[in-house]
């Protein structure tokens, strides 16, 4: 709690949680600072980086629109997933990088979440070799999922297509926001230039432009080992 | 660190930024209190350093923490940094420190960017941020600025955001160090040694490494809409610790190449490998605060074979730099050069 201020002090204080601000936040203020700034959608997926503890553990966030958002439309994705578990679990094995993967309905969206280690474009193509069908029946249910299917024969598109359906994932220390943001507008970054108090603006418009992210890059219970390693040091073989 | 002016010349920038700050006390982490406890290292500790400490034995220590802020007047409830540094009392006299504090880096990479980062933080006169220009700053969609708390004559703040919005190394602990507030408790914060230091196995094998204190009972801050009590930071550890010990877990990173072995102001990721390398116990507050507490004299470069510095020049220039206030404020000697 703060020095107490006059009763318009008090009124603006709590403005930012009145209806009427709320309101001309959403209609006016951001889409107006979207237009005045442009901000890029941030590409999804981990960035790049050739430090090892980075290329392990690596998080995907697949947040793929339903097309059909009815009760039996999100029962068709789950009968996707739920008749093809063994083809699933025996393609992960044999992918032999994943840590973790699982399928989730959260409203309209079907989401595959998982973690796994090394480059994302030969996880996915991975995926197309080892479940390729399984994900051919799944993306059919699925917002522009005909484009990409049969998997098998349109690979890079579906690599492209699955990071464009990744999370963005923002970044661990929040002033990198910055730095990534100057970086997709193609403005160049001699020193601060946008004033630290601006940050939460960068983050406003991010999500504007970007609904959906991932919060960090996440919690890891053993970071910068691979699931080979963790796997051997268990005794459970590869 | 050769030049011996620069240590006085850091000490002194502290104080500028400190006006009401005294002499014969130290020039920031002015407020604090002792507590006695023991640290018992893992299993797995040794296998990355052969410093005594991490060798499994239980080992005495002597801890103080602390809130960062150099002023003459205690405010507990006010947002700041808090320190804990602790001293593993080793056999024949021997003594090992680490030194950490709440905010996860420094504010500045160098000796000199500190000397430029210090005066433009002393402080200014504190006023409320009119409400008009906090509407204008909302319509920017920008959030306005904390208003001071009941009694605040000064603030830095806006010294440092000015700072930072012209050096971007500073950004991070400057947005970070305003994000902090208070906590319920010092047993209840994350404490962060920020520099690197080296570890050395009993192979040989060197390390970078970065050590956190993590505190057992979790990490809660209090309320920021609640009216902050300016003393009760340490009742509430002589409370605590009469109830019953509180712990911390000391993890310790591991650096790849890549990483800013020598810059303080700049976090590692949070995906580099972390071994657990021991628990602290705390289970006393001694009577004589004194000296358990104010007379020590901490000192980073106080370390034993097992653990070296880094050539992070922070670190570097707080070896001379304690030892500096340490003679002003005529505490007893601990030479951290002797290595005892």
């Amino acid at each position: 709690m703060t020095s107490a201020g006059g009763w318009f002090d008090r009124f603006v204080d709590g403005l930012p949680d009145t209806a009427v601000f709320k309101f001309l936040s959403a209609k006016v203020l951001v889409p107006f600072w979207a237009w005045r700034t442009p901000t890029p959608p941030l590409p999804g997926g981990p960035r790049p980086s050739v430090q090892p503890s980075e290329n392990v553990q690596r998080m995907m966030n697949l947040v793929m629109p339903l097309k059909d958002t009815s009760a039996i439309g999100r029962a068709k994705a789950t009968l996707a997933i739920a008749q093809n578990v063994d083809e699933i679990f025996a393609g992960l094995d044999n992918v032999g990088t994943v840590h973790f993967a699982r399928f989730v309905l959260i409203g309209d969206y079907l989401c595959m979440i998982s973690v796994y280690d090394g480059d994302f474009s030969n996880y996915i193509r991975d995926f197309i070799a080892t479940i390729g069908s399984v994900f051919d029946q799944v993306v059919k249910l699925v917002e522009g999922g005909e484009a990409i299917t049969p998997s098998a024969n349109h690979i890079e598109a579906f690599i492209d297509w699955v990071h464009a359906h990744d999370l963005f994932q923002a970044p661990d220390l929040p002033t990198d926001l910055f730095t990534l943001q100057d970086a997709a507008r193609g403005t160049a970054r001699a020193s601060a230039r946008d004033g630290l108090r601006l940050l939460p603006r960068d983050l406003i418009l991010q999500l504007h432009a970007n609904p959906n992210v991932s919060l960090g890059g996440g919690y890891r219970g053993y970071p910068g080992f691979s699931a080979a390693q963790v796997r051997q040091k268990l005794g459970v073989g590869w | 660190m050769d030049d011996p002016g620069i240590a006085a010349k850091l000490v002194e920038a502290l104080d500028a930024s400190f006006p009401d700050g005294r002499q014969d006390l130290r020039p920031v982490h002015t407020f604090g209190i002792g507590a006695t406890g023991f640290f018992e290292a893992s299993d797995v500790a040794r296998d990355y350093s052969i410093a005594e400490h991490f060798q499994g034995q239980q080992i005495r220590i002597v801890a103080r923490f602390s809130n960062g802020s150099g002023s003459g007047v205690q405010h507990d409830g006010w947002s700041d940094v808090r320190g804990l540094a602790i001293r593993f009392q080793l056999a024949n006299g021997a003594a090992a420190d680490l030194i950490a504090m709440t905010l996860n880096e420094f504010f500045t990479p160098t000796v000199e960017t500190f000397l430029k980062f210090s005066p433009a933080t002393i402080p200014i006169a504190a006023e409320r941020e009119s409400a008009w220009l906090k509407i204008f700053d909302m319509l920017r969609l920008m959030l306005p600025m904390d208003d001071p708390y009941p009694g605040q004559k000064t603030e830095a703040v806006t010294g440092a955001l000015k700072f930072a919005d012209k050096h971007s190394y500073a950004q991070l602990p400057v947005f970070q160090a305003g994000a902090l507030g208070a906590p319920v408790s010092y047993a209840r914060a994350t404490y962060h040694a920020v520099h690197t230091f080296v570890v050395v196995g009993p192979d040989g094998l060197r390390r970078p490494v970065r050590f956190t204190w993590q505190p057992v009972s979790g990490v809660l801050t209090t309320d920021r809409t609640s009216p902050p009590s300016d003393k009760y930071l340490q009742q509430e550890l002589c409370d605590r610790l009469a109830k019953g010990p509180a712990r911390f877990i000391l993890m310790m990173t591991i650096g790849e190449i890549g990483d800013d072995f020598d810059d303080p102001s700049r976090p590692w990721p949070p995906h580099r490998v972390r071994v657990v390398m021991g628990t602290l116990t705390l289970d006393a507050v001694p009577d004589d605060q004194v000296a358990n507490g104010e007379l020590l004299s901490f000192n980073p470069w106080r370390l034993v074979p097992g653990i070296e510095p880094s050539d992070d020049p922070i670190l570097r220039a707080r070896r001379d730099a304690y030892e500096y206030s340490r003679n002003r404020r005529k505490a007893p000697p601990g030479c951290p050069f002797s290595r005892s």
